[in-house]
């Protein structure tokens, strides 16, 4: 293993010469005290836990060339966000959501950043993610953003940067739950001198998000999750989001539209729904708006969404704010319509379609990555630096064929996380952050994220769907709102006084001894005739 | 039936259910206490109110000297808190000696319960008596949780197949379900505690006792019950009403009670003149109509109080009517 230093890449807990940076001490103390032999252990009753509670992820590239389920790889070293950059990565991505959502708002009523000259009109319209049908649909309280999941990495030289935003459908939160409940099981010693900030309160801000925008005067709304179906890879934290929540999980067939009103079907005739959290694309959403082919979806949906009888979240259209070329204008969105300058920086993009930032890209092709604009999840990323030249040869094809498919990122050299191998040491790995955010209310950054980390050493590809795994992400309570620990623990309520527990008395242990220290010559009433059975196994 | 036949199986009840409600609570506790204590949403349970929840430090006979005060604060404290709770041979609260005492109960009843039900309890005994528990402890107390929940769930998933339904069951749910309400209770009234200054309350008091609802939900696994059955968030007013009044919820204090009543009735030579039953049913009503009334949260303090109360009279009406004989001849020795 290279020492870090050598690469040049940032270490979250250590520094360049290879000692513990102060929030970690601990930890690494913890580690080395558990040692290679337990970590190993622990991993083994991790990968037994979760493929007894079904917490699985389907890998593709199993021997028969099917999907394959295996337990979903969390490492056992965490990582570790002290309060005070916390702080800084909340602050920030509560701005950009806010932003984000205003160009949402913008895009599909007044388009005034449009003719003030920020982004170009033509490059909104020829988004794929564009909704044409949502034009002038304003959803309650003007929030189209309820759930954002943005991905964050930390350059070389440790500051934070937002590599791309997600405002569709973000998934991985299940695993922030889930991840945060098998370490406490498996390494509960590593938690011993950290104060760490429960995350499982998320499954209640996002079911009182819901229940806030929901179109209802009086009486409880019913919200319901979408899921696509159980082939979905994100299946599982379709049915723990709404099991969490208390709400059905139904699919296409259970919901029906009647006269703009969205229903669905239960044993007692049909049910009114209120707001859905939807957990698929506009795309398959509703065939009479959108892909006619779609066997997913609802049809008359949007209808019942354009008259205001049902609130979906996230709302629909939203994509046009995440799309990987309208990413670049997110600063200037920043700053035109909040007044502020951003707090958390872009990675620098370029965009394929103006012919200078083109030839100039191409001309150092080797040195960029490539990404394209529709995909999700890690496909048809071209990384330059590890391409051979004939890879080059025919990503420059592609980009001259159909340059606005196309954008071009500088390489973020990915911060790395100590994380376990097979044989229990430790070697860094790269990591990114996906915290989560909802927008109710206000808007509420869950302090704890997914971080995934690429599990092959040196590389920098973290989607699951791509090998990679993932690290609990622990935010400390130092510097980050609340009172002290004084205060608190000085108001805590006084204990009651509770009876004693009862106890069979007479019987059992007294007894016993009783037998046991006078031996065969004393009486014992109402226990002779069973004596025997009490001292048979002492 | 013998009156000491009953006794002993009313004492297997009380003590599987008591050992399986501890290792709920010390898990789930354990597990908030890991975490932060942030603003909302936070847990101050803290190990010293386990002790209170248990009774812990009262010796349960001459020998062992009981225990009085965490020695060790911190992480050291918590371990002795849990070692105390499940480990200590020598404290009438801890789980192994709960199944000890089962066992022991258990035995002198094997021609009564089936063949299975004596085989799960002796094996749970054994298996925890086998091997270093103390070092399971220290790696993860959640696996020795889990077998102790798991081999509760046995026996009685056992008791509902293999047992005759007679009067002989009908003390062993009995035994079940009356501790299991006072559990809830003692966990209810330390997790939720009189809020003594009113203006503590809409700050600090709040928020602190929502975080100890949501972790005493989770911890008798009843978060997914509650969060299909009440349509408000888990705070403190309506998860201890909850777990006071659902009887659609199998381990609520009313669900209990009520299934006390019906092995009672089945056992009972003449229910309508027995002091237990008519106390049951009587306690039975009033959390129903006090459901249905609708009762303010601070009123539920004292609610907790009075029930508990009134289910340890139900508890020395049983023993007078039911196991006087025994007990006099115990008495007497």
């Amino acid at each position: 293993m290279p020492p870090p230093a050598a690469m040049h890449f940032f270490d979250e807990l250590l520094d360049e010469q290879g000692r513990p940076r102060p929030h970690a001490t601990e930890l690494i103390a913890g580690l080395q005290a558990l040692g290679p032999e337990q970590l190993v252990a622990a991993g083994r009753r991790r990968d037994a836990i979760f493929l007894q509670q079904g917490i699985t992820f389907d890998a593709t590239g199993g021997a028969e060339g099917g999907a394959r389920e295996r337990p979903f790889p969390l490492d056992l070293v965490p990582r570790i966000l002290p309060g005070e950059e916390w702080r800084t990565i909340k602050r920030g991505l509560a701005q950009r959501i806010r932003a984000l959502n205003s160009f949402v708002d913008d895009v599909y009523h007044g388009r005034e950043i449009v003719h003030a000259g920020e982004v170009p009109w033509s490059l909104i319209v020829s988004r794929a993610s564009f909704a044409r049908a949502v034009h002038g649909i304003r959803p309650p309280g003007g929030v189209y953003c309820h759930v954002s999941g943005c991905d964050l990495v930390r350059d070389a030289d440790g500051s934070w940067k937002v590599l791309e935003d997600n405002v569709r459908t973000p998934s991985g939160i299940s695993y922030v739950l889930e991840n945060r409940v098998a370490m406490t099981r498996l390494v509960p010693q590593l938690f011993a001198h950290y104060r760490v900030r429960p995350v499982d309160h998320y499954p209640a801000l996002l079911l009182s998000a819901l229940r806030e925008v929901a179109p209802i005067a009086d009486g409880d709304p019913t919200v319901v999750v979408w899921t696509p179906g159980r082939l979905n890879a994100a299946y599982f934290e379709h049915a723990f989001l709404a099991r969490q929540m208390g709400v059905e999980l139904v699919e296409a067939s259970d919901l029906v539209v009647r006269d703009d009103v969205c229903f669905m079907r239960t044993t007692q005739g049909l049910a009114r729904v209120h707001a859905i959290y939807r957990r698929l694309d506009d795309d398959f959403i509703d065939p009479l708006e959108f892909r006619a082919d779609s066997l997913l979806g609802v049809p008359g949906l949007v209808r019942a969404y354009r008259a205001g009888t049902v609130a979906i979240a996230n709302a629909i259209g939203t994509g046009v704010a995440d799309d990987k070329a309208v990413y670049h204008y997110v600063p200037a969105m920043i700053r035109y319509y909040l007044g502020e300058e951003p707090i958390l920086e872009n990675v620098p993009t370029y965009l394929l379609e103006d012919p200078e930032q083109r030839s100039a890209v191409l001309a150092r092709l080797d040195q960029v990555v490539v990404k394209p604009t529709s995909e999700s999840g890690g496909m048809g990323v071209f990384i330059g630096p590890r391409a051979s030249d004939r890879q080059l040869a025919e990503q420059a094809a592609l980009i001259e064929r159909e340059p606005s498919r196309w954008i071009a990122q500088e390489l973020v050299r990915l911060s790395t996380v100590p994380s376990v191998t097979s044989d229990g040491t430790l070697s860094p790995r790269h990591v990114d952050l996906r915290p989560f955010g909802v927008f109710g209310d206000d808007i509420n950054i869950v302090p704890g994220a997914l971080t995934r980390v690429a599990l092959v050493e040196g590389s920098m590809i973290v989607n699951s769907s791509q090998g990679g795994g993932s690290k609990d992400t622990w935010v400390l309570e130092d510097g980050d709102g609340g009172g002290g620990e004084g205060e608190r623990e000085r108001s805590q309520p006084a204990l009651p006084t509770l009876p004693d527990l009862r106890q069979a008395g007479w019987s059992g242990q007294v007894q016993q001894q009783q037998q046991a220290h006078a031996g065969a010559s004393t009486r014992v009433p109402a226990r002779g005739s069973t004596g025997d059975a009490g001292a048979g196994f002492k | 039936m013998l009156a000491r036949i009953a006794r002993e199986l009313y004492w297997v009840g009380r003590y599987l259910a008591r050992a399986e409600h501890t290792a709920r609570m010390l898990d789930g506790v354990f597990q908030a206490d890991l975490q932060g204590r942030p603003e909302a949403g936070g847990v101050l349970l803290s190990w010293e109110a386990l002790l209170t929840i248990m009774g812990a430090g009262r010796a349960v006979d001459g020998e062992h000297p009981g225990w009085d005060g965490l020695a060790a604060q911190g992480v050291d404290g918590r371990d002795e808190a849990l070692d105390v709770l499940t480990l200590d041979r020598g404290q009438g609260a801890s789980v192994i000696t709960c199944v000890e005492r089962a066992r022991e109960g258990a035995a002198a009843v094997r021609d009564v319960i089936s063949a299975e039900m004596w085989e799960a309890v002796n094996t749970f005994a054994l298996t925890l008596r086998a091997g270093d528990l103390s070092a399971r402890m220290r790696t993860g107390p959640y696996s020795v949780y889990q077998h102790v929940k798991e081999r509760c769930a046995l026996f009685w998933g056992l008791a509902d197949r293999t047992m005759l339904r007679d009067d002989a069951q009908a003390f062993l749910l009995a035994g079940d379900r009356i501790e299991s309400a006072d559990m809830m209770l003692r966990m209810l009234r330390v997790a939720l505690p009189p809020v003594a200054d009113e203006a503590d309350e809409a700050d600090v008091a709040a928020p602190l006792l929502d975080g100890h609802a949501l972790a005493l939900l989770q911890a008798v696994g009843g978060y997914q019950a509650y969060r299909r059955a009440v349509v408000a968030p888990p705070n403190a007013g309506p998860v201890a009403r909850f777990l006071l009044f659902d009887r659609g919820y199998p381990n609520s204090v009313a669900s209990s009670v009520e299934m006390v009543h019906d092995s009672l009735v089945v056992a009972d030579a003449d229910p309508r003149r027995s002091p237990p039953v008519l106390r049951l049913s009587r306690l039975s009503a009033d959390l129903d109509f006090r459901h249905r009334a609708g009762m303010p949260d601070g009123e539920l303090v004292a609610m907790f109080e009075f029930v508990q109360d009134e289910l340890a009279q139900v508890d020395a009406d049983v023993a007078e009517r039911y196991f006087a004989g025994a007990a006099g001849a115990a008495r007497g020795r």
